[in-house]
C-alpha cells in the first residue's frame, strides 16, 4: 500500500515537474474591452472587440509584451457588453476593476462614458476619494471633453471640434457661394446632441456660415415628414446631419423624397461607416464626413484586413481599439510593468502614468498628439461616400 | 394653416398603422380577455423574418412579396406566441401570461438584433417616389398604400368577424368562454385563431412601419408597444372600431404635436392625451358593452 502511495506521489511529482517550465512560460496581461454588444449600436462593440483581439493576435505572434523581469507575457482580451447604458457600464467597469485587468478599453458611448469616469478616483493619489483606481482608455465615445473627468481617464478619439473647423474652413475656401447651414439633429443621444450644439453649429458660424434653423429627432422616429418640410422651406446650401446611421437614413430618405437638395450634405464622424452605406447608400452619395480612420496607409489596410479575419470592420471608432492595444503594449513595456497577478493595483497605477507621460502616439494615419487633459489630437481626413464605400475626398493635413 | 393640414393628414396616414397594431391588441383582449406585451415586437419580428427568410433564396424580391412574407410569417409569430405564452398557463393566471408575453418580447427583440447585428436593414416600399401635390399641400403615395391596405384589412377583419362562422365562435368565446363551449366550440382552437389572425395584421403593420420609414431597426419595437397600448386604451379594451379611431386619433395628434412643440415635447403630450382620457372617459372611446360575468 505505501509503495503504492509512493508510485502515484512520483507521478504526480513528474507530472507537476513536466509542466511546470510550460506553465512558467505562459504568462498573461489581460486588457479588458467593453462596448455596446446589444442593442441598436452593437456593431460598435463587436468592431471594437474583433479589432482589439486582431492587435492583440499580432503582438502575441511577436512575442507578447516585455515585463519587467525580461520576460515576456502575451496580452489575453476579455470583452465586456455594456448595453450602452450608463449603469449597465458602471457596473462593468466594477467588475473588471476585480479582476486581473490592468486596464480596460471603452466605452462605445457617450452616454456610459460621462457617468463611468465620474465613479474613477478624480485626482490620483487622492485617499479621500475612494473611486475606482483603473485606467480606462476610451476607443470610441467620442462626446466632447469627458477625460477631464478624472485623471484615470484617457481616450484616443478624434477632436471634432478641430474636424469639424476644419472642414467648414474647407468649405468656406473652397465652395464661397456656399452660404447657409441647416442642421438636422438626434436630440437623445448624447454625441450627436453635442456634436450639433456644440461644435457644427459654431464652427459653421465661426467660418461666417449662416445657421438658418435646426430640425430635432429621436434616435428611434419613423416619421421625418415634419423635419424634411422644415428644411425644404429653409432651402439651406448645406444641410449638416448629426446623427447616427439608424435615424440618419430615415431622414434623408424623407429628405429625398420631399425633394430637399442641398448642394453639399455634412454628416456625423460616427456615420462615415458600413451601417450608412447598408442602410442608405443612395440618399447619402455625396455626403462629406471628417473622419480619424481611412485604409489609406499600410499600416490601416494591414489593420483593416486584420480587423476582418476576426469580423469586425474597420471604422475610426475600431482603429481607435486597435491603437489603443498597441499604446498600451508600449505603455506596459516603458513603464516595466511586473505582470505579477499580486501587484495588479501597483501595474495599473503605472500604466495611469505612462498613458499620462505620453506626448504622442503612432496611429493608422500617422502621429497622433496627446494633450494635456488626456485626450488625442489625430489626424484626419474628409470621407465622402462614392457608391459603396467612403472614399478619400480631401486631406487637409496635406 | 398649410403646417397644420399637412401635420394632419400626414400622421393620420401613418396613424394607420398604429390602428393595426391596436387591433391585435384589443382583439386578444377582448376575446381573452389578457394582454399580449409581445404583439409590438411579434409585428416588427415579423417584418424582419419575411425580409429576412426570402432574401436568402430570392435578392431582390419584389416589394409585395416582402410584404406578402411578413404578413404569413406573422401569423406564424403569433401562434408561436399563443402556444408559448397562453396556451398552457392557466386562464386565471393573468399575470403569468403577461410576464410571460414581456419575456417574449425581449426574446424577439434580441434574436432580431443578433440575427441582424443590430444593423439596420433596407425595406423596400412601394410608391416610395410618388408625391400627390395639390399645391403646396401634398400627399405620400406610400404613405396613401399603408392608409389603403390597412383600412382594407380592417374591412377585412370586420367582415370576418360579423360575417363568418370563425367570428361568430370568436364573439361567442368573447362574450362567454363556459358558454361557447357548451354550445360545442372549442375555446383553445378559437384562441388560437384569435392570434393567428392578429398575426397577420401584426405582420402587416410591421411590413408597412418598414416600409414608410424605409427601413427596419430593432428600435422600432418599444415605441411601437407603447404606441399599441395607448391606442387599444383611448379606443376601449376589446373595441375594434375604438382602436381605429384611435389609431389614426394618435397619429394625426402626434404628428401635430412635433410639427408645433417639436420633437422634445411629442411624446408628452401623447401621454397627456392618454391621462386626458382616462380621466374622462376611462373606458377609451367605444367603452366595450358589458362582457364576462
Amino acid at each position: 500500500m505505501k509503495k503504492i502511495a509512493l508510485a502515484v506521489s512520483a507521478a504526480f511529482a513528474a507530472c507537476a515537474l513536466g509542466a511546470a517550465p510550460a506553465l512558467a512560460q505562459e504568462k498573461t496581461i489581460t486588457i479588458a474591452g467593453f462596448g455596446a454588444k446589444t442593442g441598436p449600436v452593437r456593431s460598435f462593440g463587436v468592431n471594437s472587440e474583433a479589432a482589439m483581439l486582431a492587435a492583440a493576435d499580432v503582438i502575441n505572434k511577436s512575442g507578447g509584451v516585455k515585463l519587467a523581469d525580461g520576460s515576456k507575457a502575451k496580452i489575453a482580451i476579455q470583452f465586456y457588453d455594456d448595453r450602452c447604458t450608463a449603469e449597465e457600464g458602471i457596473s462593468v467597469a466594477r467588475r473588471i476593476y476585480g479582476t486581473e485587468a490592468l486596464v480596460a478599453v471603452g466605452p462605445t458611448c457617450s452616454n456610459v462614458a460621462e457617468p463611468l469616469f465620474g465613479v474613477l478616483q478624480k485626482k490620483v493619489g487622492d485617499s479621500s476619494d475612494s473611486g475606482l483606481q483603473m485606467p480606462i482608455f476610451t476607443d470610441v465615445a467620442v462626446k466632447v471633453g469627458l477625460a477631464k473627468i478624472s485623471e484615470w481617464a484617457f481616450r484616443n478619439v478624434p477632436n471634432e471640434m478641430t474636424m469639424y473647423s476644419s472642414l467648414f474652413y474647407w468649405l468656406r475656401t473652397k465652395h464661397p457661394e456656399l452660404k447657409t447651414v441647416y442642421g438636422g439633429v438626434e436630440e437623445d443621444f448624447a454625441h450627436s446632441r453635442a456634436s450639433w450644439h456644440a461644435i457644427m453649429k459654431d464652427r459653421a458660424q465661426a467660418n461666417n456660415f449662416q445657421v438658418v434653423g435646426e430640425s430635432k429627432w429621436l434616435l428611434a422616429d419613423t416619421n421625418f415628414a415634419t423635419q424634411a418640410r422644415e428644411m425644404k422651406k429653409a432651402n439651406p446650401d448645406i444641410v449638416a446631419i448629426a446623427a447616427h446611421p439608424v435615424s440618419m437614413c430615415g431622414a434623408l430618405k424623407e429628405m429625398a423624397r420631399q425633394g430637399v437638395k442641398p448642394k453639399v450634405l455634412v454628416g456625423l464622424t460616427s456615420s462615415s461607416s458600413l451601417e450608412t452605406l447598408k442602410g442608405c447608400a443612395k440618399q447619402a452619395q455625396g455626403m462629406i464626413i471628417p473622419t480619424s480612420f481611412a485604409p489609406v496607409t499600410k499600416e490601416g489596410k494591414f489593420a483593416a484586413e486584420t480587423t476582418a479575419k476576426f469580423k469586425g470592420a474597420a471604422d475610426l471608432h475600431s482603429m481607435a481599439a486597435w491603437e489603443n492595444v498597441f499604446i498600451l503594449k508600449d505603455v506596459m513595456e516603458a513603464e516595466k510593468i511586473s505582470g505579477d497577478k499580486s501587484k495588479v493595483a501597483e501595474d495599473r497605477r503605472k500604466v495611469r502614468d505612462g498613458l499620462a507621460k505620453l506626448r504622442e502616439t503612432k496611429g493608422l494615419l500617422g502621429v497622433t498628439k496627446r494633450t494635456e487633459d488626456r485626450e488625442a489630437d489625430k489626424p484626419y481626413l474628409f470621407v465622402t461616400a462614392k457608391g459603396n464605400n467612403w472614399v478619400v475626398l480631401h486631406n487637409p493635413l496635406q | 394653416m398649410l403646417d397644420f393640414i399637412q401635420a394632419t393628414s400626414d400622421g393620420v396616414l401613418f396613424g394607420a398603422t398604429y390602428a393595426l397594431i391596436g387591433i391585435g391588441f384589443t382583439l386578444v383582449f377582448g376575446v381573452m380577455h389578457k394582454l399580449n406585451l409581445a404583439y409590438g415586437a411579434a409585428s416588427i419580428g415579423a417584418a424582419y423574418a419575411g425580409l429576412l427568410i426570402l432574401g436568402a433564396f430570392w435578392a431582390e424580391a419584389p416589394a409585395w412579396i416582402v410584404f406578402l412574407g411578413a404578413f404569413l410569417a406573422g401569423g406564424l409569430i403569433g401562434w408561436l406566441v399563443y402556444v408559448t405564452c397562453f396556451h398552457f398557463i392557466p386562464s386565471a393566471s393573468a399575470l403569468a401570461t403577461l410576464m410571460a408575453t414581456v419575456g417574449m418580447l425581449l426574446l424577439i427583440d434580441e434574436i432580431v438584433v443578433h440575427a441582424t447585428d443590430g444593423l439596420p436593414l433596407n425595406y423596400p416600399a412601394l410608391f416610395s417616389d410618388v408625391m400627390l401635390h395639390l399645391g403646396d399641400y401634398y400627399l405620400r403615395g406610400d404613405l396613401l398604400l399603408v392608409f389603403t391596405l390597412s383600412v382594407l384589412c380592417m374591412v377585412g377583419l370586420l367582415a370576418l368577424l360579423y360575417r363568418t362562422r370563425l367570428g361568430l365562435a370568436t364573439r361567442a368565446v368573447a362574450q362567454q368562454p363556459i358558454a361557447a363551449q357548451l354550445c360545442g366550440i372549442r375555446v383553445a382552437r378559437v384562441n388560437a385563431m384569435t392570434f393567428v389572425i392578429t398575426g397577420l395584421l401584426g405582420g402587416l403593420a410591421g411590413a408597412m412601419i418598414g416600409a414608410s420609414v424605409g427601413a427596419l431597426s430593432p428600435l422600432l419595437t418599444t415605441p411601437l408597444t407603447i404606441k399599441g397600448l395607448i391606442v387599444t386604451v383611448i379606443g376601449g379594451l376589446g373595441s375594434i372600431p375604438g382602436a381605429i379611431v384611435a389609431g389614426l386619433l394618435v397619429g394625426g395628434f402626434e404628428s401635430v404635436f412635433q410639427q408645433f412643440r417639436g420633437v422634445t415635447e411629442r411624446d408628452l403630450y401623447v401621454m397627456l392625451l392618454l391621462f386626458v382620457f382616462l380621466f374622462f372617459r376611462p373606458g377609451g372611446i367605444f367603452a366595450a358593452k358589458g362582457g364576462r360575468d
